[in-house]
């Protein structure tokens, strides 16, 4: 993608929002665009609300299939094999049909026909309670028929970050296309029970092989959050002394519905369409695609109504390429950062100025809205500057508007707070590095326009990492060329121990399952520890394209 | 289109009343009624399958779209006769790939190999080299104007965004773009992954999803090998 594509577009926004004004401007630089994909259509910033995704609602108890009805024409099943799951009892179930249905990005664009979890973009966000499991039956109807040209109707469900055993990872192979179902299990457990295990921001996503890329652009994606008694559903109301009391309460909607008050998921996309403003997308774009239009919660640049109090937010990187540098327009810190991946934070992050969110990577925060008087907006906008699929480059001004928050008027009791303790970590690097044995090197490798780990192309049949159970490694990763990759971790979160040997920045000080490597990043050694699952998982790039060239390779855990 | 601009334009400069939270009412209708999605097919010809003239190694001159790739599910690669890096194992992938496609698909699969150095690689040059490596018949080896090669090989993809690199033939040698025209679905995967995995790749362009092989099949078609030594270094 050209140098000039992605400066043009922060004018375009700035034009739109009133920062700049003039229309011959605008005319002027259509004509830079006779080759590649053009820009797409213009579309008026916070015009809509902010989406959130409806709350998943358990179903009635299924009797759990066989893999029998994931049998492959050829006669063949999925890699990983179950028959009938032992459920634990108590366990909630649902069912998740993934379908195509027509989507609203904006209303200056067409209805555009996406894939969705349950149609919707984002999918249905799923709430667990830590204990309880989750046995989801998701359900392929997307349609065979498919003229938008983006992505092909055959899926694999990975739940990112969870826990759980590799038939049930979303294994890319394990896959199932139109016309059949699998069924997932999602014990909702801390890894070894331990509560500093217990995380708090998940999210769910297609991954099957040759075709995520299109399929998680196409809508493929939604939340997955873990409650316990810390961290708890009832949050800011919960009177247990163990309660965190973090912003977020639930409520009822008027229609009967669960919905979760000042706790906010936001997903942000970047998205491109074409000129009658349906989704494009470049089959040929082997070096990671990126949009010109930004979604948040699948909207273009909409705008939350806000009350005069805390909240929690919870930002995920959904994009398939794009780094993101968040700011808040009006130059104040983000009153808190509370949580990164994952897990929340051994302890919050106080008055941060900005953070910087790769693909995957989820980083949440609390904005304190009291501070300000109603009526005030505050744009949520991204100062990074990237023109291409490599890397991400300067901070520029002004920035991208993401969402615009308007302040309102109500000021209702606010009972939550952040304390200075929010996970604490019992078991980590001081007591597992010494008992560290065995440490292995991952280098990212750009070879012949295509990416190598270890100067090898994956192989789902080759074991690149054999860890044992329970024993800590340190991995170190590094890439000696000029890209970005972030490289996510299946199954567990790790420490980062050092950043090009050096402590890392302290949004890395908590636990992770994406690692930002190479370019300006540099190296990372990280203490990893697989505990829980013995068997095959991947680990692999999250620049989803990079993704689909497979860079990938893949661990079995053993006894 | 261009009353659907400035449709637009009145929007923009219509700002100071959109900034009102409200959503308003008065915003342009969409640029196109749903269901008028134009060709995704079209497209990509436009975009990324030029026209260009070529050469077969058979001193056959045809063009790019209309005679090779027009209609057809072809497999792609870029290559020059005197590479010795990745070049002669890529040409044995390709090899072992048609062969075994040919035994597996009923839609016949065109190979494609273009010639990155193509002064030197004139047909009778590539001729030989095809001689040489067993192509057989489905398998197309092509020189031609190196402006031309050029705009075919940044159209589809095998390009290098650092300047310096991309100035490096070999850095364009290891990737197999698959298409299939009439569908439209087009991937990259490296020639240098394991033939089968390559074989698989191709099969999933060409094959509706309800035929794709997957799962322990797949998986399993590559003997299984234990690599975690290799990561392993010393404390």
């Amino acid at each position: 993608m050209p140098h000039w594509r992605t400066k043009m577009l922060s004018r375009r926004d700035a034009l739109t929002i009133g920062l700049a004004a003039s229309g011959s401007a605008l005319l002027g630089l259509k004509s830079l665009h006779s080759k590649g994909l053009a820009p797409s259509p213009l579309t008026t910033p916070f015009v809509e609300p902010l989406p959130i995704a409806a709350i998943a609602r358990p179903v009635t108890a299924f009797a759990t299939q066989a893999d029998p009805t994931t049998v492959n024409v050829d006669g063949s099943t999925a890699f990983h094999v179950h028959g009938p799951r032992n459920v634990p009892a108590g366990a909630e179930y649902y069912w998740v049909e993934e379908r195509e249905a027509l989507h609203s990005f904006h209303p200056q664009l067409p209805p555009n026909p996406v894939w969705g979890y349950d149609g919707t973009v984002p999918g249905p966000t799923f709430i667990a309670r830590s204990g309880t499991a989750s046995l989801v039956r998701f359900v392929n109807s997307l349609p065979l028929a498919n003229p938008l040209n983006i992505g092909a109707p055959v899926t694999a469900v990975h739940r990112h970050s969870g826990f759980q055993a590799p038939e049930d990872d979303g294994y890319p192979l394990d896959t199932f296309a139109t016309g059949q179902s699998r069924d997932f299990l999602y014990p909702n457990v801390p890894e070894e029970g331990l509560q500093q295990n217990e995380p708090s921001t998940l999210w769910y996503h297609d991954h099957a092989i040759d075709t995520t890329a299109e399929n998680v652009y196409r809508g493929l994606s939604g939340f997955f959050l873990n409650f316990d008694a810390r961290d708890s559903l009832a949050g800011e109301e919960d009177t247990s002394p163990l309660a965190l009391k973090l912003p977020g309460r639930m409520r009822t909607s008027a229609s009967g519905l669960p919905i979760r008050e000042y706790d906010i998921p936001i997903v942000i996309q970047d998205r491109k369409f074409d000129q009658a403003g349906f989704l494009s997308y470049d089959s040929f774009d082997h070096n990671g695609f990126l949009g010109d239009k930004f979604l948040a919660n699948g909207k273009i640049q909409p705008f939350l109504k806000v009350d005069r109090r805390k909240y929690r937010f919870r930002f995920l990187n959904g994009s398939n390429a794009r780094v993101y540098e968040l700011f808040l327009g009006n130059n104040k810190p983000f009153d808190f950062a509370i949580g990164t991946d994952a897990l929340l934070l051994p302890n919050p992050v106080a008055n941060l100025p900005s953070f910087r969110i790769a693909s995957a990577e989820r980083v949440e925060v609390v904005i304190d809205f009291s501070k300000y008087a109603a009526g005030t907006e505050i744009i949520l906008e991204n100062r990074l500057e990237q023109v291409d699929g490599r890397k991400p480059g300067n901070l520029v001004q002004p920035g991208t508007p993401i969402v615009k928050f308007i302040v309102g008027s109500n000021t209702p009791p606010d009972p939550s707070r952040v304390p200075e303790s929010l996970r604490p970590v019992f078991l980590g690097p001081a007591q597992l590095v010494p008992l560290v044995k065995v440490r292995r090197k991952f280098e990212l490798v750009r070879s012949e326009g295509a990416w190598q780990i270890n100067n090898l192309f994956f192989d789902e049949n080759r074991i690149d990492a054999r860890p044992k159970l329970g024993d800590p490694e340190i991995w170190t990763l590094s890439s000696g060329g000029g890209w970005v990759h972030p490289m996510h971790i299946h199954l567990s979160e790790f420490f980062i121990l050092s950043r090009n040997g050096k402590p890392p920045p302290v949004l890395e000080r908590g636990r992770k399952d994406v690692f930002r490597v190479g370019a300006g990043e540099g190296s990372i050694d990280i203490l990893v520890r697989f505990t829980g699952y013995t068997g095959r998982y991947v680990f692999h790039c999250h620049n989803i394209e990079h993704e689909d060239m497979r860079m990938m390779a893949q661990f079995e855990v053993g006894p | 289109m261009r009353r659907a601009g400035l449709a637009m334009c009145a929007a923009v400069l219509g700002l100071a009343v959109l900034i009102a939270a409200k959503p308003p009412d008065d915003l342009p209708a969409p640029v196109t009624a749903p269901g008028s999605l134009p060709s995704r097919i079209d497209l990509i010809r436009e975009q990324h399958l030029p026209d260009v003239p070529l050469t077969t190694q058979d001193g056959r001159a045809v063009r790019f779209y209309s005679d090779l790739v027009k209609g057809r599910i072809v497999a792609i690669n870029f290559m020059f006769t005197s590479c010795r890096a990745a070049c002669p194992l890529s040409t044995a992938n390709i090899r072992d790939v048609q062969e075994a496609l040919r035994v597996r698909l009923k839609q016949p699969v065109a190979f494609l190999s273009i010639s990155l150095n193509p002064e030197i690689d004139t047909s009778a040059v590539l001729h030989a080299y095809a001689e040489a490596h067993g192509a057989g018949p489905g398998w197309t080896f092509l020189t031609g104007q190196r402006a031309d090669i050029e705009l075919l090989r940044r159209s589809l993809g095998a390009y290098d965004l650092d300047p310096e690199l991309d100035k490096i033939p070999t850095q364009h040698t290891g990737l197999l773009i698959i298409g299939n025209e009439p569908t439209g679905r087009w991937k990259a995967i490296a020639a240098l992954s394991h033939p089968t995995r390559l074989r698989q790749a191709i099969e999933r362009v060409v094959l509706p999803v309800t035929e794709w092989q997957t799962g322990a099949v797949a998986v399993n078609a590559v003997p299984y090998a234990d690599n975690a030594q290799a990561s392993i270094r010393g404390q």
